[in-house]
């Protein structure tokens, strides 16, 4: 078949191609350690960026509680690793499946809350899940922090070894996985599953009289949101080796949620680079010292103000206006 | 025992009138305009800084710097009203102001950390330091200040809404826009006009939480996370919701500071809110609203 | 009607609105093939009938019976699942989205696809998406907006969105579909048009339900009409019999008074 949607499909797969080249190239290029521990913090926020995206972009569930389920990942794979000796897979499945099964208790309240209440109920989720890790001392250690935390152990066949404490297979490993990630929620929002979350997005209402349960595909976006930023945050704690509650504090959140505006809401490539200018921009602000972070405040209320649909609007706006001007090239080529 | 429990409902109440100063200007946005100013915190933490080195740096006196307090909050109400919500109005998107207001108080939370620094302000309020004994309990000076000026500003809110013209017309917007707009009363300005007032009554809820909190950039993001969980729990856009559970959260805090340590405290309240959001999303004071489609 | 005949039967609905009663004891049955309109003037709780029916709001009292199955406990997404369809007074489009995909979304229910397809599309999704995609292109010729796929649904005129509601509920595959107030802002034109297509919709055999308060609009379609007057049923008869009813009458003329 060789409709729109296939060729479309196609040049999907090449932009994917692309990405993979793109992470595989990118430690040869970023060769000291302080650089590639920001690509794998790119990574990272990739992760935590697209899963947020599928909930509040495609969903339209204002979800401010992301670094609550990061946390959440982080601190379960790292609790069973370090008190019950799990090893780190086993331990990075039950850090994915915690997360996801919290951000489906929490979808409970979408399912009766619309906009700013589930907006607040889900920030009061990060409130206490915060408090709770800063407090269950026995548990977490509270502000003192877990140190020690061990990366993903070694894999590979006798002989021939990836070592996970290199930095440049941390970021192959992480970058993979955000990789699988975005393959896995393009597919899904590509399927009438897409078609459903956006219809509940626009209307609840109108949703319901066409069939669509809004309850339980919202449990469903919660689902898969918080499960891609549970896997962020089981490799964020094997990757800083530390775990202290301030990184997941509710400022985190509204990070996430810059970076997820600032890259266009309700499209998956948009967030992507929305994750990577806001993590690497700050850092080539260092000189202006604390007002740095100042860029996510910035680039959140200007992107709403000015250009609601971030960076992919404004792409397609210049590719638009590109092809405007190369058929008025031609035209005028011929006259 | 008795007494220990008493001088806590002070301190709760105490602490609960300024939650409500704060919590009431977020209802009061949301009753006329159905949004949430997030930076609502960031006018609470400046209100904070204003009347600080209005004493401290300038030597003035700390009742008139409740009063500069006032003022810069509702110039920030003007300002974000102006410069956010009237633009992002027409647009129609319930989500988008709010969005932009988180990015207009992280904006606010790092010009005030290069500002002011992370290290914690003393502000000293020279009513601090006169106790007054009544039974076994103490309490401040401060304390009976707080409770006057609040109950002040809130009665007079009060009669603002009740009997003045522009009182019923906000009341009028607040119930439906279209309507108000056919009666001649102009929504804008009235929108305008809630934002300077929800945001007087937060910089001066910030002059008098200044004493009593860490004064940090980030200060009036602890409140605000109370004042969230005030609103929903007292019924969003609901004057008299508001006020009895701003006073109920600043009880619990009290006891839960007593009983719990004060480490529990945003866990006790917030567990309180997503029990109310589980139970009755509508609040204390439930409006019950159906809606034919 | 016997009970056989009727693919759609309400007994005893009441609803109260904050001590209103928006609609008291209403009893109707609706058999296929045949167009039954509900009339009444503004505020006669014909509005809230149609929630009633399609489950927006649960009744106080009363039962809802679709193909003599009680579906009076399911909420709306449920009903629409054994063929109960609307479209709703205020149109509720997605307004951002083009005017396929609006029609698309209608095929929610209807998608044979193995789950295991939604995360790695195979032949069986390319087929669904192809069936989805050519069924929803011919809705849109049934309701006259062919070549129009692409637009926004937001930027279709008033006429042409209420048109394609009813594509997006037909989308559903309903026997009985609920149309509120289908000639609200349409010219004589349009209105016409949209009779046309009810009377090939009952011709298929699907049973509709208008909500309307034009009567004469109601007459040229309608094989029964139920006035209703402050929430209650005023009369229950063939459009000929509703013309010449003196209460009817007296109630539009009252009301218009």
């Amino acid at each position: 078949m060789s409709d729109a949607y296939s060729a479309a499909g196609r040049a999907r797969w090449w932009g994917i191609l692309a990405a993979a080249c793109v992470i595989a190239v990118l430690p040869l290029v970023f060769r000291d350690s302080y650089w590639r521990t920001n690509l794998i913090v790119c990574a990272l926020n990739v992760m935590l960026a697209i899963g947020l995206d599928f909930v509040v972009g495609y969903a339209g569930q204002l979800n401010l509680g992301q670094s609550a389920f990061y946390g959440i990942g982080a601190y379960v794979s790292t609790l069973l690793i370090m008190r019950l000796g799990l090893p780190f897979w086993p331990a990075f499945v039950c850090g994915v499946v915690a997360s996801a099964l919290s951000g489906m208790v929490l979808s409970l309240f979408a399912v009766r809350l619309r906009g700013h209440y589930l907006a607040i109920a889900s920030l009061g989720f990060a409130v206490i899940t915060y408090q709770v890790l800063l407090n269950w001392i026995s548990l977490t250690q509270g502000p003192l922090g877990i140190y020690g935390i061990a990366p993903p152990p070694p894999v590979g066949l006798p002989g021939w070894q990836i070592d996970f404490t290199d930095l440049a297979n941390l970021f192959y490993l992480v970058a993979g996985f955000a990789l699988l990630s975005y393959v896995l929620l393009d597919q899904l929002v590509r399927s009438p599953i897409g078609e459903t979350l956006t219809a509940i997005r626009e209307d609840e209402v109108s949703a319901a009289s066409l069939g669509i349960n809004a309850r339980l595909w919202k449990v469903f976006a919660f689902a898969v949101g918080t499960a891609v930023a549970g896997g962020a945050g089981c490799f964020y704690a094997g990757f800083v080796g530390t775990l202290v509650p301030d990184a997941f504090f509710i400022t985190e959140s509204f990070n996430i949620l810059a970076m997820v505006i600032v890259g266009g809401m309700g499209t998956l490539s948009g967030p992507v680079f929305g994750a990577i200018l806001l993590t690497v921009l700050p850092e080539f602000l260092r000189g202006i010292g604390d007002l740095r972070l100042i860029v996510y405040g910035l680039a959140l209320t200007l992107v709403v103000l000015f250009m609601p649909g971030g960076i992919a609007q404004a792409l397609r706006l210049a590719r638009d206006r590109l092809m405007r001007a190369s058929s008025r090239q031609t035209a005028g080529a011929k006259p | 025992m008795l007494t220990v429990a008493l001088q806590q409902g002070i301190n709760g109440l105490v602490l609960g009138s300024l939650y409500v100063l704060v919590a009431l200007g977020l209802t009061l946005i949301y009753g006329v305009l159905v949004q949430i100013n997030f930076a609502h915190a960031d006018i609470v933490t400046l209100g904070a800084f204003s009347a600080y080195f209005f004493t401290h740096a300038f030597g003035g006196g700390y009742l008139p710097s409740i009063a500069v307090a006032l003022l810069v909050g509702a110039a920030l109400g003007f300002l974000i009203n102006a410069a956010v919500f009237a633009p992002l109005r027409e647009r129609g998107n319930e989500l988008l102001p709010l969005i932009a207001t988180i990015g207009v108080s992280v904006m606010l939370e790092n010009v005030m950390l290069a500002w002011f620094g992370p290290i914690p302000y003393a502000f000293d309020s020279p009513y601090s330091e006169r106790v007054i004994r009544f039974g076994g309990m103490f309490f401040t000076a401060q304390s009976v200040l707080i409770i006057a000026v609040s109950a002040a500003a809130i009665g007079l809110l009060y009669a603002f809404m009740k009997f003045t013209f522009l009182g019923k017309a906000l009341r009028a917007v607040a119930q439906d826009r279209e309507t108000a707009g056919l009666m001649g009363i102009n929504p804008n300005r009235v929108i305008m006009l809630t934002f300077v007032i929800a945001s007087a009554l937060a910089g001066m809820g910030g002059a008098m939480l200044g004493p009593v909190l860490v004064l940090t950039p980030f200060a009036g993001a602890s409140v605000i996370v109370k004042a969230f969980a005030i609103v929903i729990i007292g019924g969003f856009g609901n004057v008299e919701g508001t006020i009895i559970a701003g006073l109920i959260v600043g009880l619990i805090e009290s006891y839960t500071t007593q009983v719990l340590g004060p480490g529990l405290i945003d866990i006790v309240v917030f567990a309180l809110l997503l029990l109310m959001l589980a139970v009755r999303p509508t609040g204390l004071i439930a409006e019950r609203r159906e809606e034919n489609v | 009607m016997s009970d056989a005949a009727a693919i759609f039967r309400a007994v005893g609905l009441s609803k109260n609105f904050g001590g209103v009663r928006a609609v008291k004891d209403v009893s109707l049955a609706v058999a296929p093939a045949t167009v039954f309109a509900i009339i009444g003037p503004n505020g006669a709780g014909k509005s809230t009938l149609l929630n009633l029916i399609s489950g927006v709001h649960p009744p106080d009292a009363g039962t809802v019976m679709f193909n003599s199955l009680d579906v009076t406990a399911l909420p709306p997404h449920a009903r629409v699942r054994h063929g109960l369809a609307r479209t709703f007074q205020k149109i509720r489009l997605f307004k951002q989205l083009s005017v396929i995909d609006n029609v698309v979304a209608g095929f929610h229910a209807r998608h044979r696809i193995p789950a295991w397809q939604y995360v790695w599309h195979g032949t069986a999704f390319r087929a669904d998406r192809a069936r989805c995609r050519a069924e929803a292109a011919e809705l849109l010729a049934f309701v006259g907006l062919s070549g129009r796929g692409q637009a926004l649904a937001g930027a279709l005129s008033y006429g042409e969105q209420r048109m394609l509601e009813i594509a997006r509920a037909l989308a559903t595959a309903p026997r009985l579909l609920l149309i509120d107030e289908p000639a609200a802002g349409l010219n004589a034109a349009e209105v016409e048009a949209l009779l046309e297509r009810i009377r090939v919709l009952r011709q298929r055999g699907m049973a509709v339900v208008v909500v309307e308060h034009n009567m004469d609009l109601v007459m040229n379609v309608a094989d029964r009409v139920l006035v209703m007057d402050y929430g209650e049923p005023l009369f229950e008869g063939t459009p000929a019999e509703v013309q010449v009813h003196p209460g009817v009458i007296a109630a539009y003329l009252g009301a218009e008074s």
